[in-house]
């Protein structure tokens, strides 16, 4: 048992060495580095090749890189939630972000734009059958919009219509499909992808609007960028070099996205994707595994000062589970991944910050279960270690412990298969577990569901493997019985 | 061998044990016998100091384990102990239960402690379980090796603290065999028991207890037989 403890102690720091690796690596590279921020599941603006090289690509990586060109940095791309962005402009994460993100007010407060570099028209997508072409058709009607978009701000002024914001495009695709709204105002390249990928669905290009309504590169208030990127894209701009770049990607969409059968679900769709999905097995395990050793430890140990005799122990494992029990782990993800590089002045990786936000939060949990499982082993067993003269360390970690676990299996391996599943959380930070590369896939198909039921099945299959792996633990540990 | 004066052990504002003096000499084997209550599995338990005295001065082999200072799991590692319930290793063999202490404490190399192991195995009659768990084996049996588990460590004291109560009553007699076995090699023992015919047999010295007292202290032919107190005396009449 001492071993096993020594072992599961060395995969925990080799894990978390390869899980910080990527970044550590990254530190020593020159410094006229420039990094960006982008969400990429907004084709053509930006996506992930995940037939290809995996890489971000899009007309905003294109636009970036002939700017960074021009100013003479080296560009690096890091893609991440929309929702997160600004957070990773004001921790100093990226220097900044383009997202095909439209400059609000609400936004101006807290990041500075560039010159609008792209402005999109509207339009109104809905089924072939209804095919509405204005704006007053849709009087009466349920009307969806992107949450913060300017097609949001749009559909304000409107005046009888009942609007309904959603997160990502492709859930107001499906609204529509499903008929609990009438239409959804998007913008242009959105429409024409999606209406292609959906024949039953129709767009109709509205007039176009104020040209100062449009996406805009998004800085950290007071960046030394803003000036040297706006002069930049002036020069492209009268260059020509934009315009081949948008009618590059305009034209790349339309000759990838071609109609898919009208049936709803159509698997064919995945063709060429699912090895990058795959590949998102490895991250969700390598994370669960991690988080799941790093919390069994982390939480052995704070049961541990729970039952000694020490106060301030004591007090603090109690507060530490408090705290992390009674905060959303989302919140605690965030906190990590967003405060670390600005406390500690290192530059933590998403995977590791996740895998740490995890560990630690499940610690908080695990040390109530152990301290249950220790308590409930007879005090005879405690009193017969001690009166042979083993110490208090190896009673605990040979006599007790072993005998604790196997009466708390069952819920560490509950523990652990929650652990799997909520492992989908992190993509919000970028880390490219299965659930992300799903939303990845479904942005470049416009199509909703199969990468989703894709996914599901494989989280399935290997919450499957897992409980029967521990079954198998379970029996060799009822051996004794 | 063994010093004790003034041991007082109270619980709350219950007092289980009363000013106890007496000195246990090398060799000896003593059997504490008394009603239920009286205080005798917490004199036994504060001699390894499993119960902490409230007062008192507790000397091993010239080493005052009252004192904090004390290193008791150094201590403990030369006092045996077998308790009513066993308290076997369950998920450990047989042979790691034995094995176990000797390896992880003393630094023992595996293969001594194994084959120091099969000759106490041996001895108490039960070779062919060592690769058992402890959950195969009846009640006498698990009190067996747990006797030899003790016996493991090399302990110059052994303690029993009513090693045969929890027993069906046809097992009680194998272990109070190698009970008495060990009794006649000149170990040094004390023990907690209701088995008033052993207790005659195998000890040098009865203890009878009252209500946390150390009434009276005598050979066990003439506590038997002329016991010189009242309590003692009635004691007697209900389990003779």
């Amino acid at each position: 048992m001492t071993k096993l403890i020594k072992s599961t102690f060395i995969v925990v720091a080799i894990a978390l060495l390869i899980l910080s690796g990527s970044s550590v690596l990254a530190e020593g590279s020159s410094k006229g580095k420039i990094v960006m921020g982008t969400s990429p599941d907004y084709a053509p603006y930006e996506s992930v090749d995940a037939k290809g090289s995996g890489e971000i690509v899009g007309l905003d990586i294109d636009i970036a890189k002939a700017v960074a060109s021009k100013l003479g940095y080296e560009l690096e791309i890091s893609g991440m939630d929309f929702n997160g962005l600004i957070a990773a402009l004001q921790t100093g994460r990226v220097d900044f972000v383009m997202s095909a993100m439209s400059v609000t007010e609400e936004r101006q407060q807290s990041v500075d734009f560039s010159n609008v570099y792209y402005a999109a028209r509207n339009t109104i997508v809905s089924k072939a059958a209804n095919n509405y072409q204005t704006l007053e058709e849709l009087e009466g009607k349920r009307i969806g919009v992107q949450l913060g978009s300017t097609q949001e701000m749009a559909v304000s002024g409107m005046k009888n219509v009942e609007v309904k914001t959603l997160n990502k495009i492709p859930d107001l695709i499906q609204e529509i499909k499903s008929g609990r709204i009438d239409a959804a105002i998007v913008e242009d390249a959105v429409a024409l992808g999606n209406t292609t990928a959906n024949p039953d669905l129709k767009f109709t290009l509205l007039p176009s609007e104020d040209e100062d309504q449009g996406y805009a590169i998004a800085f950290p208030k007071g960046s030394p960028l803003v000036v040297p990127f706006n002069e930049a894209l002036k020069e492209i701009e009268a260059s020509g070099e934009k315009d081949a770049i948008v009618s590059k990607w305009f034209d790349s969409m339309l000759a990838t996205t071609g109609p898919t059968s009208g049936i709803n679900l159509d698997f064919g769709i995945l063709q060429g994707y699912m090895g990058y999905i795959l590949q998102g097995i490895y991250v969700t395990l390598l994370f669960t595994l991690v988080s799941a050793l790093f919390g069994f430890v982390w939480g052995a140990i704070l049961s541990l000062f729970k039952i000694s005799h020490v106060r301030p122990l004591q007090w603090f494992a109690t507060a530490y589970t408090s705290v992390f029990r009674g905060t959303p782990l989302l919140l605690q993800l965030f906190l990590i991944y967003f405060a670390t590089p600005q406390l500690l002045d290192y530059t933590i990786s998403p995977l590791l910050a996740a895998g740490l936000a995890f560990g630690l939060n499940s610690a908080a949990y695990l040390s109530e279960t152990i301290r249950a499982g220790i308590m409930a082993v007879d005090r005879g067993q405690r009193e017969a270690a001690m009166a042979l003269g083993i110490p208090y360390r190896t009673m605990m970690i040979s006599i007790i412990f072993p005998q604790a676990v196997k009466n708390i299996l069952p819920a560490l391996v509950n523990e652990c298969v929650a652990l799997l599943k909520e492992s989908s959380l992190v993509s919000v930070i970028g880390v490219q577990d299965l659930m992300r590369r799903a939303t990845v896939v479904q942005a470049n198909t416009y199509r909703a569901f199969e990468a989703l039921l894709v996914v599901g099945a494989i989280y399935y299959v290997l919450v499957l493997i897992l409980t029967s792996l521990a079954r198998v633990l379970e029996r060799r540990l009822r051996r004794s019985d | 061998m063994i010093n004790v004066e003034h041991l007082s052990k109270t619980f709350g504002k219950h007092e289980v044990l009363q000013n106890i003096t007496t000195t246990v000499e090398p060799g000896e084997v003593v059997a504490i016998i008394g009603p239920s209550g009286s205080g005798k599995s917490t004199f036994l338990r504060c001699l390894n100091l499993l119960e902490v005295p409230t007062s008192g001065r507790i000397t091993i082999d010239g080493a005052d384990i009252t004192d904090k200072k004390t290193d008791i799991t150094k201590v403990r590692q030369g006092i045996g102990m077998v308790f009513q319930h066993f308290h076997l290793f369950p998920h450990m063999t047989v042979m790691d239960n034995l094995t176990f202490a000797p390896v992880k404490v003393k630094g023992m190399s595996l293969e001594e402690a194994r084959s120091k192991s099969e000759i106490l195995l041996e001895r108490v009659g039960l070779r062919a379980k060592a690769d058992a768990y402890p959950s195969k084996l009846s009640g006498g049996q698990k009190q067996r090796v747990a006797i030899a588990r003790s016996l493991a460590m090399d302990p110059d004291i052994m303690l029993f603290d009513e090693p045969t109560s929890a027993l069906d009553p046809e097992m009680v007699k194998e272990v109070l065999a190698v009970i008495h076995d060990l009794a006649s090699t000149g170990m040094t023992m004390l023990i907690v028991t209701h088995e008033m015919k052993f207790a005659r047999e195998a000890a040098d010295t009865i203890y009878f207890l009252d209500s946390g007292q150390l009434i009276e202290k005598a050979e066990p032919g003439r506590f038997f037989t002329k016991p010189q107190s009242e309590r003692a005396v009635r004691f007697l009449e209900k389990v003779l």
